[in-house]
């Protein structure tokens, strides 16, 4: 695992800078403004990552492994700095009242999230391991059986009572 | 907990899932015989299964796209038209505000509308033309609206640039400052005047649109995102059915799908945040959950926070009057908010003396009314029955109303004089009308017993009615106007109303 830390440390910056990359591409080819696809956006930087420097990773599961934590990462970094932003008050005016607003989706609190995934691992790092693929690296259940050598069935069973666990931690947050 | 029972947990977990709900709980109850702890584990894990199963469906990157891709969605830096855009100054429920300069050299504010606002022609158009009218707005508590751009397909608001801190800053510190209160309430109240003069109404009045700029200036934001509600726009403008607003401010009225709404929706706000800047909290409290749930209540089913009357005893009043749930009974038009709150920032200009002179007024005419029922009482034999008992009736019902109205208006001078102009705006037509009809049964009574040769008491009805009509019509104005209980002329109008 301490193998794994570190080529996830040396491998974020590739990752978030192919992100970047994807992410100007996009824009330039699109018109300004227009609602970009997220989820095909770090697909094809994970293909591109995969393609460009395959010496890199061992084999597709460990690349998936760190897509998903470096995209882990990325996150939850980005989320604790706008926190940090938010309540040194400045200039955002970002306010929870928006997420009211009729089609706003109910939001999940990223940094609950994190922390909640933190007390899951200290029981079952697997399923920990699971939900940070699929959750933050984005793998369907077959990919993750495929990246975790499990059967989908499996993948399915872990991931029910995982998120129905994470569901409860983050209810029990909410209530401050 | 540890792995060994965590696996438990699973073992269990999974076969409930796989029984019938009917036997579910008696399945885990069996399972876990004799461990309560183990029980309660795995029933609250399977009441959050229940309660939200898709929960981490969405990928983490969708749930918040601009924390993967923030950087990248910036317009920071990129020339749009002839705009430059410089940085970011803002975000908001409309998109992130940027400062960019005109070719002109002119620093402006441009913010992206989004997609959603675009996609659609007949929202597009709409929107055009709202932008038009907010346009035309100049007063300097609004952020003035220069333009909608489109460039490149998409569309773009430029407006003045405002730098300060939102009132939803400046409200972490806690309330308004005492000396900033009212002059910031009178430049919002100014600023809804001139958009609703012109039929917009601002409808997400909310301490998160307002700024108060470096200098001090108020400004309020976003009135291009306002709707006319001129009769002839009123039924395409409701007619995409969309809420908008923010629960928490938004007036009842706002909640039903399809109703007309207008400028009194923004008094509510106008009052909801009143009380918020005059206390440092929402009236309906700070938990989100709450509001929600109590969102659609009328305020005026008392809340912990509204049981306390505000610390500030004449602006309690007018706060009050505003969050009324029938727009009918909150003030009619922000002039009428202007009046009362001008007053309480220099109390009762004209002096005690002439406002006595006022009371006195109501009191005298009162007691003229029941002089008048006992006068019609006195004659109702010599006009003879039915005729006479019909009169003294009429005169009775007409002097009863009028003289508890008066009386009610003398009282509520001395305990909400804050609100009496709008008060007295209410009830004045209508005691003008019972005193008419006071006079008017006097008057016919006087015909009546004149012809029955009872010259000398008719002549002294008529008088008796004459005397109060003069007070009516003359006296009644005077002394109103001297105590300053008159709306300026601008103000008289009837509020912008759209069936």
């Amino acid at each position: 695992m301490t193998d794994d830390r570190q080529s996830v440390n040396s491998l974020l910056p590739d990752v978030y800078q192919e992100l970047r990359r994807l992410a100007a591409n996009y824009l330039r080819r699109e018109r300004p403004g227009q609602t970009l696809q997220p989820t095909a956006l770090v697909h094809e930087a994970y293909i591109r990552l995969l393609k460009d420097k395959p010496d890199r990773w061992q084999n597709r599961a460990h690349f998936c492994a760190i897509a998903a934590h470096s995209m882990r990462q990325i996150l939850i970094e980005r989320a604790r700095a706008r926190g940090a932003q938010k309540r040194g008050g400045a200039r955002q005016r970002i306010t929870l009242d928006e997420r009211l607003l009729p089609g706003g989706e109910p939001s999940i609190d990223l940094l609950a999230l994190d922390e909640a995934l933190e007390r899951l691992a200290a029981i079952d790092p697997e399923q920990a391991r699971l939900v940070e693929l699929r959750f933050f690296g984005g793998l369907t259940v077959e990919e993750t059986a495929a990246a975790m050598d499990i059967s989908p069935a499996t993948v399915k069973r872990h991931w029910t009572i995982a998120s129905a666990w994470l569901a409860r931690e983050l209810e029990g947050n909410s209530h401050r | 907990m540890n792995s060994e029972r965590w696996r438990r947990v699973n073992h269990i977990f999974h076969t409930a899932l796989e029984q019938d709900t009917a036997t579910r709980e008696a399945y885990v109850r069996d399972a876990t015989a004799g461990d309560p702890e183990l029980f309660r584990e795995v029933e609250t894990l399977l009441t959050s299964h229940s309660k939200s199963p898709h929960i981490l469906e969405r990928p983490a990157w969708m749930i918040e796209p601009e924390l993967a891709l923030g950087d990248e969605m910036s317009l920071v830096g990129k020339q749009i038209g002839r705009y430059r855009v410089l940085e970011e100054v803002g975000r908001g429920g409309m998109g992130i505000v940027y400062a960019a300069t005109d070719n002109i050299g002119r620093t402006v504010a441009l913010k992206a509308l989004p997609a959603e606002y675009t996609r659609d022609p007949e929202r597009r158009k709409r929107l055009t033309r709202e932008a038009t009218v907010a346009a035309s707005l100049s007063h300097p508590a609004i952020a003035a609206v220069y333009s909608l751009d489109e460039i490149d397909g998409e569309l773009y608001i430029i407006s003045e640039l405002v730098r300060g801190r939102t009132l939803r800053e400046q409200l972490r510190e806690g309330p308004l400052p005492s000396g900033q209160l009212l002059p910031t309430l009178i430049s919002i109240a100014e600023a809804l005047a001139v958009a609703h003069e012109k039929e917009i109404v601002h409808r997400d009045l909310k301490p998160e649109n307002i700024m108060r700029r470096d200098d001090g200036q108020i400004k309020v934001l976003d009135f291009g995102l306002a709707r006319p509600t001129g009769p002839r726009e009123s039924t395409v403008m409701t007619e995409a059915g969309v809420l908008v607003g923010t629960p928490g401010y938004m007036a009842p009225e706002q909640f039903t799908p399809r109703a007309e709404i207008d400028g009194r929706a923004d008094i509510f706000a106008f009052g909801v945040m009143a009380w918020e800047l005059a206390t440092g909290e929402h009236p309906l409290g700070t938990d989100p959950g709450s509001i929600i749930a109590k969102m659609s209540d009328p305020f005026e089913s008392r809340t912990p926070a509204l049981s306390r009357p505000l610390p500030l005893r004449g602006l309690d009043g007018i706060v009050r009057q505003c969050i009324r749930r029938a727009p009918a009974h909150r003030y009619q038009s922000a002039e009428a908010l202007i009046v009362d709150l001008r007053r309480l920032a220099t109390p009762l200009p004209n002096g005690r003396d002439v406002f006595w002179w006022w009371q006195g007024h109501q009191l005298m005419a009162s007691a003229l009314n029941a002089a008048a029922a006992a006068a019609v009482w006195g004659v109702r034999q010599w006009v003879g029955k039915p005729t006479g008992t019909i009169l003294f009736l009429a005169a009775l019902a007409a002097a009863t109303v009028s003289v508890a109205l008066r009386l009610n208006l003398v009282f509520a001078s001395r305990v909400h004089p804050h609100t009496l102009i709008e008060h007295r705006r209410r009830v004045f037509s209508r005691i003008a009308v019972l005193d008419t009809v006071l006079a008017g049964s006097l008057l016919a009574a006087a015909t009546i017993i004149a012809a029955a040769d009872h010259d000398g008491i008719a002549a002294i009805l008529i008088a008796l009615a004459a005397v109060m009509l003069a007070s009516l019509s003359l006296i009644e104005p005077a002394t109103t106007a001297a105590a300053g209980l008159v709306l300026p002329d601008a103000a008289k109008k009837t509020p912008t109303t759209a069936r």
